[in-house]
This record gives C-alpha cells, structure tokens and sequence, in this order.
C-alpha cells in the first residue's frame, strides 16, 4: 500500500498526566490513546497550529510535541521513526509475564 | 508507623529515620496532590518527583526505588514484588546502581507505593534529579576474604548526610558516590563522581582515597586522586567541601558539561584539590566530624552474622559435583569465596537464556526472599551487573541452593560468562535511548547459551548501552556495544578492552564502523573465534586482545558484517 | 514583588538602587555588587542601612570584612533549578558570621522554603500563589534533619548521642 512518507504529516502526542500513558490530540481537542482517532496535521503550518492546541490542552497531559507520521491509502496512520513506533505498540520483546515462575 | 523489623546485619532505620521517610512521603503526596491540580507546572513539578525517583518513560512513569549499598532483607524483597504486583505489571529491573526499576507506575499511585515501602523502610528518594544519588557499594561487602572494612557502614552514613541535603539539593547535574572496602574493586569507583576506596596505611590505619571526576556517559573520564589517605572521621567535611566547590563552580550552562569530571578537566586536577582542602580545611574540625561513638554504633549494625560453623568440605557437594555437571559448573561461575570457610557467595544469575537481562518477575522475587530466609541469613544483596547475591551460603547447601534457583530460572552457570551481559533498558522503555538494547543481548543470549560452550570461551563481559548516556557501561565492557540512530536506522558500534575488574580501570576503544542489528551476533562471534584461535593459556578475552591488539579482531569483523 | 517572612507578608522598606541613580542621602539602599565595589565607602559613610545584592556568581568572599556593617543582602535564583544561592547563603552564614537580613529573590518556590529556611534565608520574595501560607510551615514540614546548619536544629546524629548517654547516665 503506498504511504505518504513525504514527512508533511504530524499529530500531536503527549503522556498522560495521571499515569504516562501515550495519547494524542483528537479532532474534538480531546486526548486518546488511539492513534487511528488522532487529528492529522497535513502541512507545516497545520502541524505549527495542531501543536499550539496541544499546548493549550495540555493541562492533563505532560510536554506534548508533534509526532511525524505516514498514511496509507486506506487512512492508517504509523508514526515515521522507531522510538515513535515503539512508544505506540510498546515492547518490542515479551517482558516476563506477572507471576511467572520463569522466563517463558 | 509501627514496624518491627525481624534481625537483620545491617543498617536498622530508627524512629528518626522513619519519621523522616514519612514525611517525605506526605510532602510529596501534597506536591502530586498540587500537580494533578494544576497548582505546580510541570517544569515547577519536575524536579519534585525526580527526587522521589519517579521518571517519565516512553510508555509510563518509571519508579526507581533505592536499595542502599544493594542490601535487602527478604522482608523488603517480599514488599517489592508485592508493591510490583500492586501497582506495576509484576515484575522489576534490577540495575547497574543497586535499584529496582518498575516500568509502569501511575503517577496518582505513587505516594501510595512509597508509602508502602516506607514500611519496610524503604523509599525512592534521590535516585533521580540533579542531587546526590545512592550511594553504591560493592556487592559482596561483609562477606568477601579480601575485605579490609565493611564499605557499607560508610555508604549509611554517607546516606544520611545526603539525604535532604539543604545546600545540594540543586546540584548542575547528578551526583554518584562509590565506594569499596577491598583492593579488587568490585564497586567501579575510578567512574564514579567521587570515588572512596578504603585502604590501611603503613601504620596500620584504616581511611580512605578520595577519588574525584570519574564517569561514563558522553565524555567518560577516569577519576583523579584528590587525597591519598583521609582520614576516616573526616569523610563528611571533605565530601561537603567536594561539593560545596562543585555546586558553586560546575558549569550550569550546558548539561552535557554539567557534571564534577568537567569541573575537574577544565580547571585541572591540582587546582581542584587545591580548592577541595581550602574549603575542608576549614569545616573539617566543625560538626561534620564524627564522632567515634556515632560511627561505632553505626558500623555495629554491619556486624556480619555470628555464622554457626560449617564444614568446609562436604561429602554430597563433592560428589554431586563428579555426578552432575551443570551443577560443577555452576559451583565454578556462579559461586564464590566467603570470608568463613565453610560458607559461599553466591550469585543468582539474573540472565537466563534469552531473558531481558536483570528482571524478575514478583513471584521469583518471593521464590529468592525465600530461599534467603532458609540458607541465606535473610539477605539479599544487588549486584551492578544487574544479578542478584546470597551472600552467606553453607556449602552443605549448595545443592538445595542449586536446585531452589533452578526451579526459578535462576541457577544459569553463566555468571561472568558471555551471556551475564548487562543491558540498560534502551529504547523499548527510555526516551532517551538511539537504539534497543534488550533485544540485542537476548540474540546474544539465545546463541551462546550452550553452558559447556560458555566455561570455555570463559570469563567475558559484555555491557550494552541504547544511547551515550551509558547506562549499560559499554565503556567499560570487554566488548561494549553502544546503539546508535544513523538516519532513523538502529546501528552498532562495538568496542574491546574495557574492564572496571580488580583495580583495574580501562575504556574500551571502538573496533571500526558501527554495524547493522541483524549482524551483531555474528560479529561477536568472530571476535570470540578470534580469541579461541589466538589464545594463549590461562588468556581470558580481555587478555587476548590487550596482547594481540584490535587488528586480527577487527579484519575477522569485518569479514562478515 | 512581594516580600514575606515566617511570621507572614511584610512591607519591603529598601529602595533598590540602579547602578548608575546618585544615591541617597538617608532611607534603606539596596545595590547590587558592582555598585557596591565602586561606592562602598561612600555608601558605609552616609546615615542609612546598606544592602548588597549579589549574583548566585558573585564571591561571597568579598564581603568578608564588612558583614557586621551590612543590614541586609540579597541573593538571586535566576531559575529555582541553579542551587549557587544555597551556599552562598550558608557560608554568609556560618563562615563569614551575617546576621543581617538575608533575602531570597528570583524564582522562589514554595517547595523550595525548606532548603532555604535551613541555609539561613529570613525573607524571601515571591509571586508564587500560596508562598507565603507554605512558608509559615515550612520549617515545620521535616522534624527529622540529617544535616547541621547554622539553624542550629539538631541533627538526628546529635539526638542519638544525647539519647545514648541520657539513658546511661
């Protein structure tokens, strides 16, 4: 599927006050922890705005920034850098699982 | 806050102690309460919850939770797994500075997790932020043969004087003290901010060399004897003349210039010292001197155990050991001398195969509290290469010891060995991180894991750092690997000839360029082919390379990568 | 900007002078360090208490020999992060013997009352909201202390000892 990988496209992303947890600027202002429902900034002007938002909602959240970010044909969005990626899908290994004995 | 702490043979909190853990949990419980509220900025609010060890990572808030001089009784190990299972995912890190790092605590939650821990007097205080740090110590303090005093009873009293301390509290950067009692220098004190090494002068005095400047990190620097021999009750006036320069004179223009190795690089050894024992001269005869009555009833509480006698040969071990060799060669890395010879240290390899080195989930964390309680005395001890200790064994219990470890994972014979690699976190947790870490050392892990295949190539460490910060002391690896970003891609850059063992202190040199993920293990491979071909006897890796130099392990490299 | 002491808010009466205003004849002047060097006997001739304000960079050690003459000296937190003023103020203290007033400035924070109180501040001037409620039981918030200062406050150390021989006499 083709991407937009022109590196024009940007959401804002912050960690929630309360327990860090990784959310982003919805089109309503609000914040959620799901990427697909994240406002898209689609120009460098758009990302300025788009983070001026952030800013100013930023009450419940700690140092938001704006995230680069591609989109495929079908509107999926994925964050362009690794530390992005990660920060959005968590671990990239199995970390132990709560009361095991072992490691699997 | 009633606690009746069962015997322990260390440090035992008094009311004082407690109270003061207390209160700072209730201070900062107002300050998160000020926060949530809006009252306090996040810039105002930072360094408030820095200094109660709460650091923001990728995903969450990480709680860094002190373990002074890495001593814990089972008690308190059983109160970290159960605050890990209450408040984080059921597991923990132990790390390179003695800590336990939860991965995903709740920022509401955390006064409750602290006071939690000031239960069983406990705390995070101090381990992040631009203050004095916990104090680290060598990990098999007050149970090693070559041990001439207990570092920890100084690591306590160091700890105290650091605590809320109302002058540095806004150090230019973070501040790291270590200390070691024994000649072979298991507590990497030439890479600390201020380094103690406890010695005997020629007239049978006990003291210490000051050791200033030392660190990893972007400009990695070994530290310069500030004073040859100090003498013991004046520790305090010269560590707060030490400081008193360094919070007036460190740079605070640029955070990577900002620590005391800077301060001592620029202006020079000699005039550093010169300006430590002006300012000393003057206070070391003042109310930071201690009393010999207020170390004495402090080192008291170091006292080692009163060990019943055990015999030093036993039958069953000996035999056990002909039988069985996963267990002969687990007695031979993962176990050690102790200071009575009818006893052992030893070393619960926190590296199973492919594991994320230095976790432990809460149900191994009881599984070790427990075997402490039967065949330990009740200690536990945190080692800086993230593995945890059981300091005074009997050998009659090695076996059961043995096999206890091994029902958790814990009884790997790879202690020292290629696959006891230390790994910071990197970027699958930090925000600060280039590169992932704990993902190349399980690659490592996975491939070397052949026990038999490991006792040959013998003792080799590898330390893993995700970003310059070297949280993974890649510098002082015998191969480091430092994870670097070249255009959004992981690479690494791998050097040879670190070590911080046996008083000796050396900085890896890098090999070459750095080198693709998927081809890390195939470079360490070559270099460990490299050293089985060249090898003289008795050469450990290290020694191999020191003699033979990086050329032959650098073509073989690059042959392959 | 908003002065307070423990006991509450109080009316500043020092007139900060700029480097380059003639300075008056009577009434509480403030200079700044520079000043200071340049006019220090004319200041410590005229009628009227004298303050110097100093830079968390500025030697305390200059005012060595006129800390008995000095009414009042203000130190600066140019962000509540940079910890110079802290021992500044202790060695004004405890090595060269003020007992004048001595002022936090700058970005002063709440949370920070605690450390400055026990470094040996007396006023402080703060915007911050709530300051001076805090500060009124700042000195309160740790009954517990590790360290000796020059407030005197004994340390947990000192409380053992005393307690030690208390119960052996």
């Amino acid at each position: 599927m083709a991407k937009n990988l022109s590196g024009d496209l940007s959401v804002a992303s912050a960690n929630r006050l309360t327990d860090g947890v990784v959310v982003f600027l919805d089109d309503a202002g609000e914040w959620t922890q799901r990427l697909e429902r994240a406002a898209v900034a689609r120009d460098k002007r758009a990302g300025d705005i788009l983070l001026e938002r952030a800013k100013a909602e930023a009450f419940t959240v700690v140092d938001p920034y704006l995230v680069a970010v591609s989109e495929d044909d079908s509107g999926v969005l994925e964050p362009l850098s690794l530390r992005e990626k990660i920060r959005v899908s968590g671990l990239t290994f199995e970390a132990i699982a709560a009361d095991a004995v072992r490691y699997a | 806050m009633r606690c009746v702490m069962p015997d322990t043979h260390f440090y035992r909190y008094d009311d004082y102690d407690r109270t003061l853990v207390a209160e700072r949990v209730e201070q900062f419980r107002d300050q998160v309460r000020r926060r949530l509220s809006g009252e306090l900025t996040e810039e105002q609010f930072k360094p408030l919850r820095l200094t109660n060890g709460l650091y923001l990572q990728l995903h969450a808030y990480m709680l860094r939770i002190a373990i002074p001089y890495g001593t814990l009784s089972s008690r308190q190990l059983r109160k970290l797994a159960d605050i890990a299972r209450k408040y984080d995912r059921g597991y923990g890190h132990f790390t390179t500075r003695q800590n336990l790092q939860l991965n995903w605590i709740k920022l509401e939650d955390a006064p409750d997790a602290l006071a939690a821990l000031a239960e069983v007097d406990m705390h995070a205080m101090q381990t992040s932020g631009n203050v004095i740090r916990n104090v680290t110590a060598d990990h098999f303090a007050g149970a090693a043969l070559d041990e001439i005093e207990d570092p920890r009873i100084w690591c306590e009293i160091v700890r105290q004087w650091s605590t809320l301390h109302p002058e540095f509290s806004f150090l230019p950067r973070k501040f790291k003290i270590a200390i070691t009692g024994s000649p072979n220098d298991r507590a990497a004190v030439r890479v600390h901010d201020i380094g103690l090494r406890l010695w005997r002068n020629e007239a049978g005095e006990v003291g210490f060399e000051v050791i200033v400047g030392g660190g990893l990190g972007r400009t990695p620097m070994i530290g310069k004897t500030l004073r040859e021999f100090l003498p013991k009750d004046e520790l305090l006036a010269y560590l707060e003349a030490t400081l008193r320069v360094y919070n007036r004179y460190g740079r605070r223009d640029n955070l990577y210039k900002a620590r005391i190795k800077i301060l001592v690089h620029e202006v020079g050894a000699e005039k550093m010292r010169e300006e430590v024992e002006a300012e000393y001269a003057k206070i070391k005869d003042g109310a930071l001197k201690l009393p010999a009555e207020t170390i004495e009833s402090i080192a008291r509480q170091f006292a080692p155990p009163a060990l019943p006698h055990r015999p030093a040969v036993v039958g069953a071990v000996e035999a056990l050991k002909l039988e069985d060799r996963d267990f002969a060669l687990w007695l031979k890395s993962n176990v050690s001398p102790h200071r009575m010879a009818g006893y052992r240290i030893v070393t619960v390899s926190l590296k199973p195969a492919g594991a994320p080195p230095g976790d432990a989930s809460s149900v191994q964390m009881e599984g070790v509290a427990d075997i402490a309680d039967a065949y330990s005395q009740g200690e536990i001890r945190v080692s800086h290469e993230q593995n945890l200790v059981l300091p005074h064994v009997a050998v009659e219990d090695l076996p059961v010891v043995w096999l206890a470890l091994g029902r958790l994972g814990f009884a790997e014979a790879n202690v020292g060995k290629i696959t006891d690699i230390i790994a910071c976190p990197g970027l699958d947790y930090c925000a600060l991180a280039n590169a992932r870490s704990i993902p190349v050392a399980q690659s490592i892990s996975n491939h070397f894991a052949r026990i038999g295949l490991q006792h040959d190539i013998g003792d080799l460490k590898i330390k893993i750092s995700g970003c310059i910060n070297a949280c993974g002391h890649h510098h002082v690896g015998h191969i480091g690997i430092l994870g670097v970003d070249k255009n959004g891609v992981e690479l690494y850059q791998i050097s040879l000839g670190g070590d911080v063992d046996f008083g000796k202190t050396a900085l890896g040199t890098i090999l070459g360029p750095a080198v693709a993920a998927d081809k890390v293990v195939e470079a360490v491979d070559a270099l460990v082919a490299t050293y089985l071909d060249a090898r003289g006897e008795g050469e450990r890796f290290v020694d191999t390379y020191r003699r033979i130099g990086a050329q032959p392990f650098k073509d073989r490299v690059y042959a392959v990568v | 900007m908003p002065l307070f002491r423990e006991s509450g808010p109080v009316e500043d009466p020092w007139q900060r002078l700029g480097d380059d205003a003639p300075v008056p004849a009577d009434g509480l002047v403030l200079v700044s360090f520079t000043r200071w060097r340049e006019a220090r006997a004319a200041l410590l001739a005229r009628r009227g208490p004298v303050g110097v304000a100093l830079a968390n960079t500025d030697p305390v050690e200059a005012l060595a020999s006129d800390t008995a003459r000095l009414d009042l000296i203000a130190l600066h937190f140019p962000k509540f992060s940079d910890g110079r003023a802290y021992s500044q103020a202790r060695l004004l203290r405890e090595r060269l013997g003020y007992q004048g007033e001595l002022r936090a400035t700058g970005n002063v924070l709440q949370d920070q009352a605690p450390f400055m109180l026990r470094c040996g501040f007396d006023s402080f001037e703060s915007e911050q909201k709530g300051f001076g409620e805090a500060l009124a039981k700042a000195r309160t918030l740790f009954s517990v202390v590790y360290q000796p200062t020059e407030d005197g406050r004994g340390t947990a150390a000192l409380l053992r000892l005393n307690r030690r021989n208390a119960v052996v006499s």
